[in-house]
């Protein structure tokens, strides 16, 4: 008896999920960039965007971070089940080498709002070969942050507007006796992202280059260059505590935070932890000190979805990346989130980024011929291993393990043979 | 009947073998394949042998010398796994007699052993902070020293402080296994050696130290390969530096792996790390066993 009706149980459950199933497409979303937070609200947007559409229903799947890309590449290369994909610019060119995304410009053609994406958005969207891959979700740049508090018991109420200025006021400060520094060095992870705002701000052909270097074109040897590392170098040696050869992420927002070093360069993302941290009114955001050639670097850093070129369900997969990339739900995604929106219009409709800490990056992205936007050759093979290679030969400067000019010489050598 | 029972014999052996091969065996025939070809997630589609030259290149790499990163690698496996084996056992002799409170002092004792090796490192990576680590001030308020010193920033701390680090993951692991092995010890042989008059520290190296040898000899063994393949403190708490100067030849392989997306470079250095391994644990094993034939 028993057994029957657990037969007949089997049978019926199999035969209602076999009924919707056939009603409902499932959509496979893999994020990258995953934290507890970020997924959350993911799920909400996804939610509210199921309710509207009972016929799809979207599958999230979120990896730790720091596995998540590998799991990306793994899920692509094996072409496993997958229908949205987040990309980064650390990723979209090897996705695309290896044939698993799909050019999605007849998509961008029919998209009303394509026309209100910025240009940083644009840029990122056609990193490889010009053509759009993916739809950017959050755009990453860089702006000055400095403890107004801090500097103004030093008498210091102006702030810098160049490479130079920031330098000498971090060594006017700095007095390892009371644990006071100027500068939040990153010494761990990305490093050249804080050294080249440094170095290759001084040479004036990088204005013209497409790429901050590449294989095609080093700057190392030129003597602006030589000259900005040079005063980098002794920002650390007279502004910055010794310990952040050491300093990721972290640290330097520890530091920032505490007092101990009142200027810290970093991305929107950071305002929501300062502001938790420390309070809104405590600091500034300005833009970033230009160099002796008034101009800056804007490394822009993006993440965004794409759809793997052997998905069965493009269509929908398109349906649903338009429907977040609105700019009232991208605005919405990035102001609980952190990063810049993509498109030009959430600056106006969106009260969170007509807060006072983003106008910087506002300003910076609204005045491209001082704050160049310029990317590192993300599609070269020589970029990934770079950031391991530029980290541990600073520090070996540093550390007077090396000299500078063997260091550039290197480095030269890297890009090129 | 005998026939039977040998057929029985495999066929309970297959489950074993099949998770086996599946699991352990081929990821290491392909993980070696791997080290001979060219292989990039930049391009998978081009994944040509290349013969040696993986290995060339991590032998002969500017960027990261190799010679460095064995004597690194030397020195984090002998040194954690000398002080993790002595203050294991000191404190599996400790825990040896009953004393109150002794279930909860264990379960305290052995809990590095139950966390992640990467949550360790970012523990210890804030205890050795340089700036607002504990070490720091813990030191500065005893007036020892006046300014933060960089235990992890200076070359020549940042070994030591992952090291310590390694050290506490790693000291339960002994404690353990030899209490475990100390209580096997039969009393009577304690006692007829203290009847022929022999002092604590006689009977710890005639009598205890002779007895649970054969646990020693398979732990030693057992932490030394896993100790060498143990990149996650050092990973969380300096990624190997600074300056290459607590980077060993499992931070490396990572470092192949998760940065320049060269898996070609990175399974050569795991190649060097089995090789190494595999040679160590033949040798081990044969000095270990060849005194022991002559008692």
């Amino acid at each position: 008896m028993l057994k029957r009706s657990l037969l007949m149980l089997v049978v019926l459950t199999l035969l209602v999920s076999a009924t919707v199933s056939a009603n409902t497409i499932t959509l496979n979303f893999l994020e990258v960039m995953t934290s507890p937070e970020r997924t959350a609200l993911l799920r909400d947007l996804i939610a509210e965007y199921e309710a509207m559409n009972p016929s799809i229903k979207i599958n999230l799947i979120s990896p730790p971070y720091e596995q998540a890309d590998q799991k990306a590449t793994l899920m692509l290369n094996t072409n496993q089940d997958l229908d949205i994909i987040e990309i980064r610019d650390y990723t979209v060119k090897q996705f695309v080498n290896n044939k698993k995304l799909t050019d999605l410009t007849p998509y961008y053609e029919a998209w009303s709002e394509a026309e209100t994406l910025t240009p940083v958005a644009i840029a990122a969207a056609k990193t490889v070969d010009d053509t759009p891959y993916l739809v950017p979700q959050a755009i990453f740049i860089k702006a000055l942050y400095a403890r107004t508090d801090v500097l103004a018991e030093y008498g210091i109420t102006e702030m810098p507007e160049t490479v130079e200025e920031l330098i000498e006021i971090c060594r006017q400060i700095t007095d390892p006796s009371k644990n006071q520094y100027g500068f939040a060095w990153r010494g761990k992870g990305a490093t050249m992202k804080f050294g080249d705002l440094f170095a290759s701000v001084c040479v004036d052909d990088v204005a013209n280059s497409e790429f901050i270097y590449s294989e095609d074109e080093t700057f190392f040897l030129d003597p602006g260059f030589k000259q900005g590392m040079e005063a980098y170098i002794t920002l650390f040696k007279e502004g910055t505590p010794p310990d952040g050869i050491n300093w990721g992420f972290n640290e330097q927002v520890n530091g920032f935070v505490s007092g101990t070093t009142p200027f810290l360069i970093q991305d929107p993302d950071a305002i929501p932890l300062i502001n938790n941290l420390l309070g809104e009114d405590k600091y500034e955001v300005v833009p970033l000190p230009v160099g002796p050639h008034d101009f800056t670097l804007i490394d822009y850093g993006f993440c965004g979805m794409g759809i793997p070129s052997y998905s069965k369900h493009k269509e929908e997969a398109w349906n649903f990346i338009q429907w977040i990339s609105s700019a009232e739900k991208n605005g919405y995604f990035n102001e609980h989130w952190g990063p810049l929106p993509v498109h030009r219009t959430t600056f106006d409709i969106n009260e969170h980024f007509q807060g006072k800490h983003y106008q910087a990056y506002r300003y910076e992205m609204a005045n491209p011929d001082t704050f160049l936007l310029k990317t590192y050759p993300l599609a070269s093979a020589k970029w990934p291993g770079w950031d391991v290679v530029y980290e541990t030969d600073v520090q070996s400067v540093l550390l007077g393990r090396m000299t500078l000019d063997q260091m550039l010489q290197k480095w030269t050598d890297y890009w090129t043979k | 009947m005998r026939e039977q029972s040998a057929r029985y014999f495999f066929l309970i052996m297959i489950p074993a073998f099949v998770l086996l091969t599946l699991f352990l065996y081929y990821p290491i025939i392909q993980g070696t394949v791997i080290a001979f070809q060219k292989y990039t997630l930049f391009d998978m589609t081009n994944t040509p042998f290349i013969g040696f030259d993986n290995f060339k290149a991590i032998f002969t790499d500017i960027n990261f010398n190799f010679g460095q990163i064995m004597l690194n690698t030397l020195i984090w496996v002998c040194v954690s796994l000398a002080l993790q084996f002595v203050l294991g056992f000191i404190l599996a002799l400790l825990m040896q007699k009953p004393f109150r409170g002794r279930g909860i002092y264990s379960s305290l004792v052995f809990y590095p052993w139950a966390l992640s090796g990467f949550a360790i490192g970012l523990v210890w990576a804030w205890i050795f902070n340089g700036q607002f680590g504990l070490v720091n001030d813990i030191l500065l308020r005893l007036g020892l020293i006046s300014n933060p010193v960089g235990f992890l920033s200076n070359p020549s701390y940042a070994m030591a402080s992952v090291i310590v680090a390694n050290i506490w993951y790693g000291v339960p692991f002994f404690a353990i296994m030899l209490l475990a092995a100390l209580q096997s010890v039969p009393a009577e042989l304690m006692e007829a050696g203290k009847i022929d008059g022999a002092g604590p520290l006689r009977r710890l190296f005639s009598i205890t130290i002779p007895y649970i040898k054969p646990t020693i000899i398979s732990t030693t063994l057992l932490r030394t390969m896993w100790i060498m393949n143990f990149p996650d403190i050092i990973y969380a708490m300096t990624g190997g530096g600074p300056s290459n100067s607590t980077n060993i030849l499992a931070t490396q392989m990572i470092n192949k792996i998760l940065k320049f997306y060269d898996y070609g470079q990175g399974s050569a250095f795991g190649v060097v790390i089995m090789v190494l391994l595999f040679t160590y644990a033949l040798l081990y094993l044969r000095l270990t066993s060849g005194k022991e034939e002559t008692f």
